[in-house]
């Protein structure tokens, strides 16, 4: 998939190209809205991600031409300018997502991961872990015929989260950006994975081990799925 | 007590001092006047009988030695009478003396003169009676005491008036300027007219110094508002190229753990900077007032992002609060982060195995939800400052917060009109009143 990545930052530019060409995507980059608003008119992509604080553009009239000139490229606005005007202002104007700086790279992913399930209506949303059968679309887990109701909403989007990044060590950082990123306290080292993870792995053991839930010592946790 | 009251009242009392004092000194003053006159008109009767008695002669008046007097019949208010004088000594005074009159005795006013006509010596006595002249003292004394009271409430009704007129431009400056005067505030100076030259000033004087506090707030807020902006492409930068370096393949996992603790000491910098983005955001009015919510509900939903934390301490949470109790007009995403931090602290300030206790109730026909939890407390001396930025007080929690959770619930609730009362025992626990003003919440 081709991604553009309008950017001025030129260290996160590079940050954001090395991770997404790991991802098997396509990258070109820009630093400024001019080369930007020509690379749009010109080419064809599936992701466009805007900053919206260029230095010679406004990166909502930016959003205006990709929409018309690619429509089908879905369009992630990347800002550090997190006010809600702007948020509002950039999903009216039709931009799939919107992510306020600083963000994780895996949350990147997992949102345009999101988009691509949305817009193509990819079937294998189902993956199989040892005994356990996720259903990413419907959000069950199930082992056989038992549908498991003891996982919690919370814990789902842990294991859908590591599902989307597997056989990637995620760190708790990471792990707990996902999952309360909104929510603006003072607390700054959440051990409260460990804790959600011990939940998990009690709840699913009742019916087999999850051994596909490994924990990586010092580092963090990681699903394995060999395929 | 407003400065118009107080003129007035003083004013009044003034007034009625001097209108007191004025009517107890009246009688004495309408005596001496009275008396004056009296006396005047008694010397002028003197000048009159001694004319008759030169031209006709005494000897009409008196015969062998026989006195003669003469009083106005039957009131006996006015009498003269001439004798005969035998003692030595002229005699000219005006006093008031008794008389025995045909049976009666009356008080006069009585002019005595002695005189000498051929080489006789005669006492002529003018008497006015001093019933008659006191006859006029009272009505006198009546009609003095109406005029000046209707003159003195005349005069207290002007000045009130005067007051009233001369104050209101004070009392439109109090108003509009003083009261209720919150920061930020973004009304344009309207000008107070009046035409009293104080008055301007203060006004002037007001609005200036009103327009230095507002321009160093603002300046305040733009400071923090571009210092986070600007912190943050910084960070998104360096938490990117962690966690890329985090990927590859020859890193060992020894670096690996030191990534992570640089993520970790990244992701406090991200927290703060957060946090004082948020709290400039809602301190510049970025935030829109169009949500409706259930309290209940919304504490149910911090329940349960938090529930993991009270498991995992141990801590048993008490949700009582009336189903029908609405929020309208209220950011949806600032009061959750509001009972988030609260109930987060009620948990991390608490002791394992503890309460926390969460009620709705009635205070002064206002709603308020009350967060109470069996924690360390906190000390009369904190009690002031804790809604302080990067305040902290427990040493042994500066490990996992840096101090503005409280700011930011402060800030969420001045933008809600919220207040948010503290009770704290130190080593029994600390409750948090939230209470809602008027037309946030529904019942």
């Amino acid at each position: 998939m081709n991604v553009l990545i309008v950017e001025d930052e030129k260290g996160l530019t590079a940050e954001l190209e090395i991770f997404l060409a790991n991802c098997n995507y396509i990258c070109e980059t820009c630093f400024d809205g001019t080369s930007a608003s020509e690379k749009i008119a010109t080419n064809l992509y599936d992701f466009i991600l805007i900053d919206l604080g260029l230095p010679d553009y406004e990166g909502l009239d930016l959003l205006k031409e990709a929409k018309k000139y690619n429509p089908e490229a879905a369009c992630i606005i990347l800002t550090a300018r997190a006010e809600v005007y702007d948020r509002i202002k950039g999903l009216d104007l039709g931009a799939d997502d919107y992510l306020a700086k600083p963000f994780s790279l895996l949350e990147l992913q997992s949102r345009m991961q999101a988009i691509i399930l949305r817009k193509f209506g990819l079937k294998n949303s189902v993956v199989l872990l040892g005994d356990f059968l996720i259903d990413l679309t419907n959000r069950t887990i199930s082992h056989g015929e038992t549908l498991i109701n003891t996982i919690t909403k919370k814990e789902f989007d842990l294991i859908a989260y590591m599902i989307l990044h597997k056989n990637r060590t995620l760190t708790r950082s990471q792990l707990s950006e996902h999952i309360w990123g909104s929510i603006v306290n003072d607390d700054y080292d959440s051990n409260y994975i460990d804790a959600h993870i011990k939940n998990i792995r009690k709840k699913l053991n009742a019916f087999a081990p999850p051994d596909w839930l490994e924990t990586v010592r010092g580092l963090g946790y990681r699903i394995n799925i060999n395929n | 007590m407003k400065l118009g009251t107080k003129l007035t009242l003083f004013n009044t009392i003034s007034k009625l001092v001097i209108v007191i004092l004025f009517v107890l000194l009246l009688p004495t003053l309408i005596r001496d006047i009275n008396q004056h006159y009296t006396d005047n008109w008694l010397r002028k009767q003197k000048e009159k009988v001694l004319k008759i008695v030169k031209g006709p002669g005494i000897k009409n008046y008196i015969q062998n030695g026989e006195s003669y007097g003469s009083y106005n019949a039957l009131l006996k208010e006015e009498y003269v009478s001439l004798d005969v004088e035998s003692g030595a000594g002229n005699i000219d005074t005006i006093l008031n003396e008794k008389r025995l009159v045909e049976g009666d005795t009356i008080e006069y006013r009585i002019l005595s003169h002695t005189f000498k006509v051929d080489k006789q010596k005669y006492l002529l006595e003018i008497g006015k009676s001093i019933d008659t002249i006191n006859e006029t003292t009272t009505p006198l004394q009546n009609i003095a005491l109406e005029v000046l009271l209707g003159m003195v409430l005349l005069t207290i009704l002007a000045d009130q008036v005067y007051a009233t007129y001369v104050l209101r431009p004070l009392g439109l400056i109090i108003k509009t300027k003083l009261i209720g005067h919150k920061f930020p505030h973004h009304t344009p100076y309207k000008k107070v007219r009046t035409t009293t030259s104080d008055f301007e000033y203060l006004d002037i004087s007001i609005h200036k110094m009103i327009e230095t506090i507002e321009n160093t707030f603002q300046k305040e807020r733009e400071f923090i508002s571009n210092a986070s902006h600007e912190l943050m492409t910084p960070i998104s930068i360096l938490q990117s190229k962690i966690e890329n370096m985090f990927e590859r393949e020859d890193i060992i996992d020894e670096v690996k753990v030191r990534l992570l603790e640089m993520q970790k000491i990244l992701n406090r910098l991200k927290s703060i900077t957060k946090t004082l983005l948020l709290i400039s955001q809602i301190e510049n009015e970025q935030f829109l007032k169009e949500d409706k919510i259930s309290v209940d509900l919304l504490i149910h939903e911090v329940y349960d992002e938090i529930s993991i934390r009270l498991q995992d301490k141990n801590i048993n949470c008490e949700i009582n609060i009336p189903h029908d109790w609405f929020l309208v007009k209220v950011n949806k995403f600032l009061l959750f982060n509001l009972f988030f931090n609260l109930i987060n602290n009620a948990i991390k300030y608490n002791k394992e195995g503890g309460e926390i206790k969460i009620t709705g109730v009635l205070q002064n026909k206002l709603l308020a939800v009350e967060i109470t939890d069996s924690g360390i407390g906190i000390s009369s001396e904190q009690l002031p400052h804790i809604f302080n930025r990067f305040k902290k007080f427990s040493q042994s929690l500066q490990q996992d917060s840096f101090g503005l959770g409280l700011p930011i619930v402060k800030s969420i609730a001045d933008f809600h009109r919220i207040k948010i009362e503290v009770k704290s025992e130190p080593g029994s626990g600390s409750t948090f009143k939230i209470i809602f003003p008027d037309g946030v919440i529904r019942a």
